[in-house]
Order: C-alpha cells, then sequence, then structure tokens
C-alpha cells in the first residue's frame, strides 16, 4: 500500500528538527502496526509539496530510516517498510526511550514523589494503553 | 562537496566611522537555502548589498558565481536574482508593462511561469506600478526576480509586508525554485518561523560578523535548555564550555548551551548531583539565547 502524505504531521516551530519529527512518525506507525512491511513511503517531492517543507528534509528523513534498516530502496517503487526490526534499531529505541522516562522521572522527584508512587503512574499508563 | 556560489571573506564595511560588518565569512554551496538572521541594525542587507556589488566593501572580499561582486559582468547578473526591501518599480508602467520591460533583459525569461505567478498571487496586471499596495509591491519584486530562474536568489526582507496567506504563498513557490538541488537562495528574515519550513541552513549575524552558519537540523540538536534541581546550592557562574545562558535560583538552574551532547547529563549529574530535564529549543528561542 501506499502511504499517503496527509497522515504526517509536522511543527516547523518545534525544537525537534524536522527531520527528525518524521522519522519518530514512521517509527511510531510501524510499531503501532499503522504501516506494514511492504508498504511504500510518500516520495520526497509529494511530501514535500504537502507539508511545505525543503525536499532536503524529507529525503534526509528517509535516508537515516534507510540507513536504521526501517525502510530499503526499491527500484521503481520508492521507500519501502522493511520486514524486520534490527537489533541495532530496537538499541536505539531503548535508548532514546530512555530519556524519555528520565525525564518523567526527575519530574516526579522534583516533586517530591517515592519510589512506589512513581512505580504506579507507570504501571496505571502500560495498563491504560495495553487495554 | 558541491560548487561554491557565493563566499565572502574577512568583509569589512563602514559607513563614515560607523563600523557595520566587521569581519564577514561566509560561504555557500550551491542548492542552499540559507536564512539569514540578525536583530534590526545588525547589517543583514549592508551584507547582501555588498554581495550583489550595490556597496564597495571597505575591507576583505565579497564574490559571487565566482566572480568579484564590484565587478560582476552581464552573464554574471543574468544568473542572479535580488529582491530588496524596496522594489524599485516604473510608477507610471502597468504591472504587465514593467514584467515585459524586466523579460527583455534577458534571455532565458520564463513567461509561462511568471503568469502562472502573477495569476497565483492574484496581482492586477492592469494597474499601474504607482497605485500598487505594499505588498503588492513585493510580490511584484519577487515574481521580477524568479522570471529568469536565478541560480542565487538573495532576498532582503523578502516576506515582510506580506498577509499570512501571501507569505505561505512565497514559501510555497521559493520551495519549487529549489527543488531541483541547483538553485541557491539567501533571504534575510525577522520571521523565524519561515527560516524552520524553507531553510536547510541558518546563518547568524551579530556585532558585525557571522556567529554562526550551519544546517538547521544539527543546529536545534547541539542547543539545548537544561532544567537542573541540585542536591547543593548551584555556583553563580558556571565554568562549562558553550553556555549561552546561565539563571540560578538556590539549587535550581536554567542552562542554555550550544554543544549539548547526549553524555552532558551525565556530567552534571556526577558534577552537581544534579537531576537534569533537557528541553528543545525553537529557532526563535535559539535566536534570542544567542543575541
Amino acid at each position: 500500500m501506499d502511504i499517503s502524505s496527509s497522515v504526517f504531521v509536522v511543527q516547523p516551530s518545534s525544537g525537534v528538527p524536522l527531520y527528525r519529527q518524521l522519522i519518530d512518525q514512521v517509527r511510531g506507525m510501524i510499531a503501532t502496526g499503522r504501516i506494514k512491511p511492504g508498504d511504500v513511503l510518500p516520495s520526497v517531492r509529494q511530501l514535500g509539496a504537502e507539508l511545505e517543507v525543503n525536499f532536503m528534509t524529507i529525503s534526509k528523513a528517509w535516508g537515516k530510516l534507510e540507513a536504521e534498516g526501517l525502510v530499503e530502496h526499491v527500484r521503481g517503487r520508492g521507500m519501502v517498510v522493511t520486514a524486520a526490526r534490527k537489533a541495532s534499531v530496537q538499541a536505539e529505541q531503548t535508548r532514546q526511550l530512555r530519556v524519555l522516562v528520565d525525564q518523567a522521572v526527575v519530574r516526579g522527584l522534583q516533586c517530591g514523589m517515592s519510589r512506589s508512587e512513581l512505580l504506579g503512574i507507570f504501571k496505571t499508563s502500560i495498563e491504560e494503553h495495553l487495554q | 562537496m558541491s560548487e561554491v556560489m557565493l563566499e565572502v571573506k574577512s568583509l569589512r564595511k563602514s559607513f563614515g566611522t560607523a563600523e557595520v560588518l566587521s569581519g564577514v565569512d561566509l560561504v555557500m554551496r550551491r542548492g542552499e537555502v540559507t536564512g539569514l538572521l540578525g536583530l534590526n541594525g545588525a547589517g543583514k542587507s549592508t551584507l547582501l548589498r555588498c554581495l550583489l556589488g550595490l556597496l564597495r566593501c571597505t575591507a576583505g572580499t565579497a564574490a559571487v558565481l565566482g566572480c568579484d561582486s564590484w565587478n560582476l559582468g552581464a552573464s554574471e547578473k543574468a544568473r542572479l536574482g535580488y529582491v530588496p526591501q524596496d522594489v524599485f518599480l516604473f510608477p507610471t508602467l502597468s504591472v504587465k508593462g514593467m514584467v515585459d520591460y524586466t523579460a527583455a533583459f534577458y534571455g532565458n525569461w520564463n513567461a509561462s511561469r511568471v503568469t502562472e505567478l502573477l495569476r497565483r498571487w492574484e496581482l492586477p496586471v492592469n494597474k499601474a506600478c504607482g497605485v500598487l499596495s505594499p505588498g503588492e509591491r513585493q510580490k511584484l519584486g519577487i515574481v521580477l526576480a524568479l522570471g529568469h530562474e536565478p541560480e542565487l536568489l538573495i532576498l532582503d526582507e523578502p516576506v515582510a509586508s506580506l498577509d499570512p496567506s501571501a507569505r505561505r504563498g512565497f514559501l510555497e513557490s521559493l520551495l519549487e525554485l529549489a527543488a531541483d538541488g541547483n538553485r541557491t537562495v539567501l533571504f534575510s528574515t525577522h520571521i523565524t518561523s519561515d527560516v524552520e519550513r524553507v531553510a536547510s541552513d541558518v546563518a547568524l549575524l551579530r556585532s558585525g560578523r557571522i556567529q554562526f552558519h550551519e544546517d538547521l537540523d544539527g543546529l536545534k540538536e547541539r542547543t539545548k535548555r537544561l532544567r537542573l534541581t541540585a542536591g547543593a546550592s548551584l555556583p553563580l557562574q558556571s565554568d562549562l564550555p558553550g553556555v549561552l545562558q546561565w539563571q540560578v535560583n538556590g539549587v535550581t538552574g536554567v542552562l542554555t548551551v550550544n554543544n549539548f551532547t547526549a553524555a552532558l547529563p551525565d556530567e552534571l549529574r556526577a558534577k552537581w548531583g544534579a537531576d537534569v530535564v533537557i528541553e528543545d529549543l525553537n529557532l526563535e528561542e535559539i535566536f534570542l539565547a544567542n543575541n
């Protein structure tokens, strides 16, 4: 399936570089099963025109995803989502998640929360999302 | 590395005793779209005018398309596009007349593209240039500068008098022009969100020099704000390298750095026993932190 350009949304005035916003969205959609192996990412021109951002931003994002092994360039089709998640990708995802979790933990500690209160919050959040 | 399209070395420019540019260095390569930022009076227009040979450098050199800016020939000028802050138009000519007049100077005029732009931007082709609104003047100036599809386009605050819809239209046209990766664009602006959308690179002019010129993504990745909560009072002065801002209030502190790495939070934890929250900054915040 060709992935529609309209599923992507970027915020140019966010502190997160645009290419990274796109990478995170592709990763997220793969993780939640919204896009599947064999699906094709929009072309650089198509998505650049749709989002009105510099085309180099899109090619940079797609290039990084390719280097990570999440997509591969297939002649005549474009950037195709690959089948398996590689160990290196998993390690990188863990590292990035760690940064987010650390921030939440620090915030909690600054508010004076205890270990068990923090654990409780994480537990509740996980339970809610796995339902 | 792609071809150098523009090169400024140790450029100085004074007006009387007032030095506006005091040693500017800047290189742009083919395909780059650079947003030039700087406070009012930082010298953005002066730099652009030196590049175009409209002002003579007091010292140092400026060159575009491999040719000294002060001695540009007709063949170089044919490959350049420029939109000044105040566009010069003959007041008695109609918009169409002004387009025809300008087209006559160029052998490679893309008439269909110009017609398309005039239509898209709803410019009144039969109206006299003298009675155009500031926004219309600016739109026409941009159309005239894009007509010969310049390899190097220099724009001085191109969107200053445009309404949000016209601004988006202009940015779209700029992206179309830059899409083939062969055009190079340098534009000065105050509107950082425009830079974030279309620019590949950003340059900051401050105190008469280019403080940084680099790719926008790298800039965002290396400039971060860290909120610290330490075990004991934090020092009032910071001895860390690359600090842009350092505000301390007892055990809490706010630190803005221009050399962020993933290892920095750990260093701060080890140094002060501090909890660290990392914040991303957008270009406007980065701009303010650097001024």
